[in-house]
C-alpha cells in the first residue's frame, strides 16, 4: 500500500485526536488511491494551528498557507488544475472566524474541493482563546470572565450557503471518518466535513461531547438536514436534552 | 501643430463616443491624439468630460487651455469656459435639438467638418450606432471647413494603458486574472473578460484576500496568474504577497493608483502607492516594482513583469494609476518583440511538490532551525541580487534629450505631459522603469547633473526620497514639482513650472 504519511514526528500534544484525524484522512486517501486515483494529483492546503502542521504529515503535494486562507488557496489549485484532487485543512478560527467568507462562498459556488475543519472550539496553538464556535461561558486568558457570545452553527450556515455536502465525524471512530472524507473527496461539488476535535489542553469542556454523539444515516433530504442541524447549537450540554448528529447529514444528488 | 478639445456632459451623455470617433478619425487621417478622462464616482446625472489632445507629432498629454468646448450640457459651458483660448469656438447642444440620444454623433460630426475631416470617416466610425447616419448629416452640414487638416501617412493605433496591460498580459500568455472591482484597476477585468479563451479565463473571487490566495494556488497549481486592484484593495493582499516571497510562487500584482488616504477621490489620480508598493508586506524578502508610463510600455512592462515573476518566483507589482490606464494614447510604433515565458518549476500532478508560507527546507518541510533560517534568507538576498542584474538587460531607465546641466528626474504617467513640456528647453528627462530593484546607472546620471528636478503626482515626492534613500542624494525642495490635486499634470502648465527651475 502506498504510504501516505512521512516520516517526520508530528508536534502535537500526546493524545491529541489530530493523531486520529492524520489516520483518518491516511486511509481516506489510500482507498482512493487502491481504487485507481493518483496519488500525485492529490494536493492538501492548510492554515495556521495545530491541525494544519498535518501538511508536514502527510506525503502529499500541498500549500501550507496563511491563517484563515487555506480554502480559498484549495479554490485557486482547483481554478488552476480542475484534475487535481484538492483537500483544504482549517481548524474552526480559521475557517469560521478569520476565513469566513471563503467558507460561504465556497458553499455557494460549489467548487469541487473538499473542506475538513478540525473543531476543537478554541484557538488553541495561540494557547485557548475563544472561536465562533466556542461554548458560551468558556473561561480563557482571553475571556477570563467567561465567553460571553452564543456560538455559530457552521453546519446550519453551510446549509444556508448552499453546500451539497455536509457531514459531521467523531474523531474516535477512525473508520467511520476515514469513510466520510472519502465520500467527501468522491462528491462533485463543495464537500464540508466538520470533525469534532478536542482539545486536551485549553477547551476541556467539550471533552465530554462524546456521550451525546449518535450516528446517524446517510442523509439527502434538506429539510431534514436542518433539522439535524439544530439538534445541537455547540454549547455544552448542560439540559441533557442536546444530541449530536455523527454521519453525512446531508448531501445533495 | 497642437488643438485641444474639451467635450463634456453628463455621465450617461456619451461624451467617451465623441472623443473615441474623433480620436480614431484623426488616426485614419494620420494624426496623434490623447484623450484625458475626468468623471465623477457616480452612473448617471453630475458632470464629466474628457480633453481630446491632437498633434502631427507623438504627444502623450493634454493641455489646461483648450481649441474647442464641445457642450452636451450647460454645465459643460459654465464650468470650462474659462479654459477656451480667446480663438476658441464652442460648440453646443442647442445647435441640435432633434437630434435625439445621438447629438453625441452630430456633435463629434460638426467639430470634424470644422477640421476639415472627411465625412466618410465618420460615417465608418459611427457605424455601430443605432440611426446614426442621420446625426452625422446634421452634424457635418451645421459647420464649414475652417482648419483643412491635411492627410498625414503616419499609420497610428489608438490605445488605452488599461488595453496595453492587456494585451501584455495576453501577449505573456496570462491563463487566469483575478480581480475584485476597484476603481482604476476595474477597466482592466473588464478588458480581459471580453477576451477570455480556452486556456485564458477571469474570475472575480470574494474579496481582495481571497483573491490573492486563489491566485497563489492557481500560479503553484501551473498557471499564469495576475491579480489586480487599486491601494485599498493592494493593503488586503498584503499578508499574501509576503506569502508569495517565502513559498516562492510567482505572481504579478498589477497595481493601479488614486488618490488616498483611505477611499479617498476614487475615480481621479494621484502617485501615492509607491511606498507601499515597494514596502508592503512583513518580513524580508526579494520583489520586483516596475511601472510604465506609456501604452506601449504597458505593453513591454507588463510581459516583462511575467518573465521575470516565472524566471525569479518572486511577487511583481506592475504600477499604474488611474491617469495612465484610463487614457486612451496613440502609437505609430510597435512594442518591444515579446519575451517567451518559461516555467522552470515544478507543479503538482506528476510528482509531490510542496510549498510553504514557513520558513522551510528545500523540500517544503517546516523548520524552525537557526542554520536553516540564515541560509535561507541569504538565498532570498542572493536572488535579489541576481534580480537587480537582470534588470539592466530590460531598459530599467529611459533618458531623453542631450546632455544638459538640468536632469528631470519622473516615474510612471508623468512621463507624457514631461515629454511634451521640454520641448526645445535645455534639459534631459531621466524616467524611472524599474523602481525596485534601482539600477546603479541612476545615481551615475545624477552626479553628473547641476539641476535636479523632481516631478511625482502626489504631495511628499515617494520617488525622491527613495533615490535619497538609495543614492544618498537629496533633491532641493525647491525642485520637486509634486502635483497633489487628484489631477494629471497638463504640459503647457508643466512647462512653465519646469522653466522658472532650470539653471
Amino acid at each position: 500500500m502506498a504510504e501516505i504519511k512521512t516520516k517526520t514526528k508530528p508536534t502535537w500534544c500526546p493524545g491529541c485526536s489530530n493523531f486520529l484525524i492524520l489516520e483518518s484522512v491516511s486511509r481516506a486517501v489510500q482507498s482512493l488511491i487502491k481504487q485507481g486515483w493518483k496519488k500525485e494529483e492529490f494536493v492538501i492546503t492548510t492554515d495556521i494551528g495545530c491541525n494544519s502542521k498535518i501538511y508536514d504529515y502527510l506525503n502529499l503535494s500541498g500549500i501550507y498557507g496563511l491563517h484563515g486562507r487555506s480554502l480559498a488557496t484549495a479554490v485557486g489549485v482547483k481554478l488552476g488544475n480542475p484534475k487535481l484532487n484538492v483537500i483544504a485543512f482549517q481548524g474552526d478560527g480559521g475557517a469560521y472566524d478569520e476565513g469566513i467568507s471563503h467558507f460561504i462562498h465556497a458553499c455557494k459556488r460549489d467548487n469541487n474541493v473538499t473542506l475538513l475543519v478540525h473543531d476543537n472550539q478554541s484557538f488553541s496553538l495561540t494557547t485557548g482563546q475563544p472561536t465562533a464556535t466556542t461554548q458560551e461561558g468558556y473561561k480563557s486568558k482571553a475571556s477570563p470572565s467567561g465567553f460571553k457570545e452564543k456560538p455559530l452553527n457552521p453546519i446550519k450556515l453551510a446549509l444556508a450557503s448552499g453546500a451539497t455536502f455536509i457531514a459531521r465525524c467523531n474523531p474516535f471512530d477512525v473508520d467511520d471518518t476515514a469513510r466520510i472524507i472519502e465520500t467527501a473527496v468522491k462528491h462533485r461539488g463543495f464537500s464540508f466535513v466538520e470533525v469534532m476535535q478536542k482539545c486536551l489542553i485549553f477547551n476541556t469542556g467539550i471533552n465530554s461531547l462524546e456521550k451525546l454523539m449518535h450516528k446517524v444515516n446517510d442523509n439527502n433530504d434538506e429539510e431534514k438536514a436542518y433539522k439535524l442541524a439544530d439538534e445541537w447549537d455547540y454549547n455544552t450540554a448542560e439540559t441533557g436534552h442536546d444530541k449530536i448528529p455523527i454521519g453525512i447529514l446531508y448531501e445533495k444528488i | 501643430m497642437r488643438l485641444n478639445i474639451l467635450i463634456g456632459g453628463k455621465a450617461g451623455q456619451g461624451i467617451n463616443a465623441v472623443s473615441g470617433i474623433i480620436a480614431k478619425v484623426l488616426a485614419d487621417y494620420g494624426y496623434f491624439t490623447f484623450n484625458y478622462r475626468d468623471y465623477q464616482s457616480l452612473i448617471r446625472g453630475g458632470h464629466n468630460f474628457n480633453v481630446l489632445s491632437l498633434s502631427d507629432e507623438w504627444i502623450a498629454s493634454h493641455e489646461s487651455k483648450v481649441d474647442f468646448i464641445i457642450a452636451l450640457d450647460e454645465n459643460t459651458i459654465s464650468f470650462h469656459k474659462n479654459k477656451l483660448k480667446k480663438s476658441g469656438k464652442i460648440i453646443s447642444y442647442p445647435l441640435f435639438p432633434d437630434a435625439g440620444k445621438n447629438l453625441n454623433i452630430a456633435l463629434a460630426s460638426a467639430l470634424a467638418k470644422i477640421l476639415g475631416l472627411p465625412k466618410e470617416l465618420i460615417l465608418k466610425h459611427t457605424e455601430k450606432f443605432q440611426d446614426s447616419g442621420k446625426a452625422v448629416e446634421l452634424g457635418y452640414k451645421s459647420q464649414k471647413h475652417e482648419l483643412n487638416l491635411k492627410k498625414l501617412n503616419n499609420k497610428i493605433s489608438i490605445i488605452s494603458g488599461t488595453q496595453g496591460i492587456a494585451n501584455g498580459a495576453i501577449n505573456s500568455n496570462i491563463n487566469i486574472y483575478y480581480a475584485y472591482p476597484m476603481t482604476p484597476a476595474t477597466p482592466l477585468m473588464h478588458e480581459l473578460a471580453g477576451r477570455q479563451k480556452d486556456d485564458f479565463f477571469v474570475f472575480q473571487p470574494e474579496n481582495e484576500v481571497a483573491g490573492i490566495n486563489q491566485a497563489l494556488g492557481s500560479s503553484f497549481a501551473g498557471k499564469i496568474t495576475m491579480i489586480g486592484t487599486s491601494g485599498g484593495g493592494f493593503d488586503l493582499m498584503t499578508e499574501a504577497l509576503s506569502f508569495s516571497g517565502q513559498s516562492e510562487i510567482p505572481i504579478v500584482v498589477y497595481l493601479a493608483s488614486r488618490p488616498g488616504p483611505s477611499t479617498g477621490i476614487p475615480t481621479y489620480t494621484s502617485q501615492d502607492d509607491l511606498d507601499i508598493a515597494l514596502r508592503a508586506g512583513h518580513g524580508e524578502f526579494p520583489r520586483i516594482v516596475l511601472a510604465p508610463g506609456d501604452a506601449n510600455e504597458c505593453i513591454e512592462k507588463t510581459n516583462e513583469a511575467f518573465y521575470l515573476a516565472e524566471k525569479y518566483k518572486c511577487p511583481v507589482i506592475l504600477l499604474s494609476d488611474k491617469h495612465l490606464a484610463e487614457s486612451d494614447f496613440s502609437h505609430d510604433k510597435k512594442a518591444n518583440p515579446i519575451l517567451k515565458i518559461k516555467m522552470n518549476r515544478k507543479i503538482p500532478g506528476k510528482e509531490i511538490i510542496k510549498a510553504s508560507s514557513y520558513e522551510h527546507l528545500a523540500g517544503g518541510e517546516t523548520t524552525e532551525s537557526e542554520t536553516e533560517a540564515i541560509k535561507n534568507a541569504k538565498a532570498r538576498l542572493k536572488k535579489y541580487s541576481e534580480i537587480k542584474k537582470e534588470i539592466e538587460k530590460l531598459e530599467p531607465i529611459k533618458i531623453y534629450g542631450k546632455q544638459s546641466k538640468n536632469l528631470i528626474i519622473a516615474w510612471g504617467s508623468t512621463k507624457g505631459a514631461i515629454l511634451d513640456s521640454i520641448k526645445n528647453l535645455d534639459c534631459r528627462f531621466m524616467q524611472v522603469l524599474y523602481l525596485k530593484p534601482l539600477s546603479d546607472k541612476i545615481k551615475k546620471e545624477m552626479l553628473t547633473a547641476e539641476n535636479i528636478i523632481l516631478i511625482e503626482n502626489n504631495a511628499t515626492g515617494q520617488l525622491g526620497r527613495l533615490l535619497r534613500e538609495k543614492t544618498g542624494i537629496s533633491i532641493e525642495e525647491k525642485n520637486r514639482i509634486l502635483k497633489y490635486d487628484g489631477r494629471p499634470f497638463t504640459s503647457d502648465l508643466l512647462r512653465e513650472k519646469i522653466k522658472g527651475r532650470l539653471v
